[in-house]
């Protein structure tokens, strides 16, 4: 689809616009990036200090704190006992061994046992589990990024979600995942999608009343994986 | 309920003060959201500093506006993204309505954009053939009702749970028979679910526009923005130009900010960053993306030395603590924006001449300054705005000749103090236990609330009185 001559005439209008109102800022690029770089310096004393040093201990202790709605936690030595681990979920909520999983071979090549995980993840009551790209021990967030792997709808149609997260790429702050974000963005390679999921779909929208479950998942079970 | 004008401001307010209940309403949800923020700021001590950082960021892509405007075109093409620009609201809702046309679309979701609704977008799809699905549950709540926003954060404030259960149990294809509230949002969620997955286009707004890779990011807690995003072929935002910021290392700090000033949490659920259409081969997402960037009076404001009210970031914290917006709620405003944000920049989206009245709706208390995440100061901006007001003679005669009536006895010194002590007299005529039930040229104000009844004597009568020697006073 082609852009308007309205839009390319409304383009000319809005930086003549800005130039008119302050024709003195003409910086220079450089001189800019240097400006907005000292502004990041300033993130080092007005960041929430963590629960602990440790960014996988930190961002656990969050979860299990209660500081992230609808949120529980464990951690599991090695992807092998995924599986039994999902059960225990399966049963803890009396739900039948059918769940989602994304379509990778780490997931696939799992014993599943009788749990069957092809279910449609469009049906209300079902149950998804991905694997996340990062962790972020401010927020108690995982970090998902859209791929052929990663259809982005499995963390957002469930009314269950499971979310591995490696250990190793749990990370402190929010910063420290956009720096990441950044590098990716220089090899030309950002996905579609970037999303922080930190909790259970929620509104507080009737009378100020919070219920879980609005339109996505109710529930999430966050598993931190030591080995992966 | 019809949509209310912001020059009908006072008729407005008398139409909200005679609402027996919506006080009560309103204040069921700023009260705990001005509790919920004060929380959050304890458990922040940071919050300052941050505070800081946040205005200076804001303040510095403002001033480099052309520049980041330019870096986010250029990298949000590079990701595929379509960028239209558009002058004014009108334009920008007719660019979106001729993708939706070229399209053939006849479902439209829409995740909640304040900016969608400054551009009559709402109404632009309601006068079409296009079915508008508002996804965000407030938003699904207000369109049942035809009511306008009523809040930046909670469009619905204003609707009770009763108000709920009629609606949905009239609207909705499978409501619930419970009165719970927790029934009621599942109700909300059955009837949208298919309308995610059946939409042509996902229309959203931005919280952010980051101008190195060219993302936008939405920020939400019901994940409605991804569901009204990912399913449809083609996804369009509408974002104003003031919501650029460098990069994600620059919003992030605004993040921590937003959300805790918003509803006193310390992140909202979803933060996602947008990048364009689908990749080749990815597992879902739209197939074209567009971005269509807004001024609608925001380069005025730049122009017209308001620039520090393009920092907002639209959390809402003015209106959850404004002693006016309290009392009246956000429909009085007759502006998609209420409170003292809205106040402010009503009279650039509009007219100074249309929404002047708003400006004069603030006792100057500074609540709203001192609560706001990135220290726009309201008040001397509203103050700034009566000035204009009052130059270009858009006050009302009455007003004006009041003022005047004033300036002339406040350079007379005698006459000032001679009218202030018959003032005094004539107001103690009408007080009765320490309180005035009526006063003539005051019926505005006690309409509504009594007057506590000024001291027998004016202020320079007592202060004479002081000043004069203990021998003497007692004689």
């Amino acid at each position: 689809m082609q852009k308007y001559k309205s839009s390319e005439l409304s383009r000319a209008r809005i930086f003549k616009a800005i130039h008119e109102a302050a024709p003195e800022n003409q910086a220079s690029k450089s001189d800019i990036a240097t400006e907005a770089l000292a502004l990041l310096s300033l993130s080092e004393g007005a960041r929430p200090e963590l629960l602990s040093s440790d960014a996988a201990e930190a961002m656990i202790m969050r979860i299990q704190a209660g500081l992230v709605i609808g949120t529980t936690i464990e951690k599991i030595k090695t992807l092998d006992s995924l599986p039994t681990t999902v059960q225990s979920f399966l049963d803890k909520y009396a739900l039948p061994p059918c769940i989602k999983i994304q379509d990778l071979s780490d997931f696939q090549s799992l014993d599943w046992g009788v749990i069957s995980t092809n279910s449609d993840v469009r049906e209300d009551n079902s149950v998804g589990l991905c694997l996340a790209e990062y962790g972020v021990a401010e927020t108690g967030s995982f970090v998902v990024h859209s791929s052929p792997e990663m259809p982005i709808l499995i963390n957002f149609l469930p009314l269950y979600l499971l979310a591995v997260v490696p250990k190793s790429k749990i990370l402190h702050y929010m910063d420290d995942y956009a720096l990441i974000a950044n590098d990716i963005a220089k090899h030309a390679k950002t996905p579609r999608n970037m999303c922080l999921i930190s909790g259970v779909s929620g509104t507080t929208d009737i009378e100020g009343v919070l219920v879980q479950g609005a339109h996505g998942p109710k529930i999430l079970h966050i598993i931190v994986v030591e080995d992966i | 309920m019809q949509a209310s004008k912001p020059e009908h401001f006072n008729l407005n307010v008398k139409k909200a003060l005679a609402q027996p209940d919506l006080k009560g309403i309103i204040r069921r949800t700023t009260d705990k959201a001005d509790a919920k923020r004060a929380e959050a700021v304890v458990n922040f001590p940071e919050f300052e500093k941050a505070r800081l950082q946040g205005q200076k960021i804001k303040d510095h892509t403002i001033k480099h506006m052309a520049h980041y405007l330019a870096e986010f075109e250029k990298n949000a093409s590079a990701q595929g993204a379509i960028v239209h620009w558009a002058s004014t609201g009108e334009e920008a809702s007719r660019i979106v309505m001729d993708i939706c046309k070229q399209h053939n679309a006849k479902k439209v979701t829409r995740s909640k954009s304040m900016l969608g609704e400054e551009i009559g977008l709402t109404h632009s799809l309601d006068n079409s053939d296009i079915e508008r699905i508002e996804t965000d549950l407030a938003e699904h709540i207000i369109q049942l009702a035809g009511d306008p926003p009523s809040h930046i954060v909670w469009p619905a404030m204003h609707r009770s749970r009763e108000d709920v259960i009629k609606l949905f149990r009239q609207f909705h294809k499978d409501p619930t028979s419970s009165e719970e509230i927790i029934d009621l949002v599942d109700s909300a969620r059955r009837d949208l679910r298919t309308k995610f997955l059946a939409a042509d286009i996902g229309i959203s707004g931005a919280n952010f526009l980051l101008a190195d890779s060219g993302s936008t990011c939405t920020v939400t807690n019901e994940g409605n923005a991804e569901l009204t995003t990912t399913p449809p072929k083609v996804h369009i935002i509408t974002a104003g130009i003031e919501k650029l910021v460098p990069s994600m290392a620059h919003a992030v700090p605004l993040l921590r900010l937003l959300t805790r000033s918003a509803t006193g949490a310390e992140i909202t659920q979803y933060i996602t960053f947008h990048n364009g259409p689908k990749r080749i081969n990815d597992a879902d997402g739209p197939e074209e993306c567009h971005i269509v960037l807004v001024d609608n009076g925001r380069t005025k404001m730049l122009a017209d030395d308001m620039k520090e009210m393009l920092r907002c970031i639209r959390c809402g914290a003015c209106m959850n603590h404004c002693v006016v917006y309290k009392h009246i709620g956000g429909h009085a405003y007759g502006s998609v924006y209420p409170g003292p944000m809205g106040s402010v920049l009503t009279p650039h989206l509009n007219s100074l001449e249309v929404a002047n009245k708003q400006t004069h709706a603030c006792t100057m208390n500074g609540r709203c300054e001192e609560v706001c995440p990135v220290n726009i100061p309201l008040p001397k901006l509203l103050r700034s705005l009566r000035a204009q007001s009052w130059e270009k003679k858009f006050e009302p005669l009455t007003n004006r000749l009041f003022v005047k009536i004033f300036a002339q006895l406040a350079k007379r010194p005698k006459l000032f103090q001679f009218t202030s002590s018959c003032s005094v007299l004539f107001m103690r005529v009408f007080s009765k236990n320490g309180w005035i039930r009526f006063l003539p040229l005051a019926a505005g104000w006690t309409k509504n609330r009594d007057l506590i009844a000024p001291n027998s004597q004016t202020f320079m009568q007592q202060y004479k009185k002081h000043q004069k020697p203990k021998s003497n006073r007692s004689a």
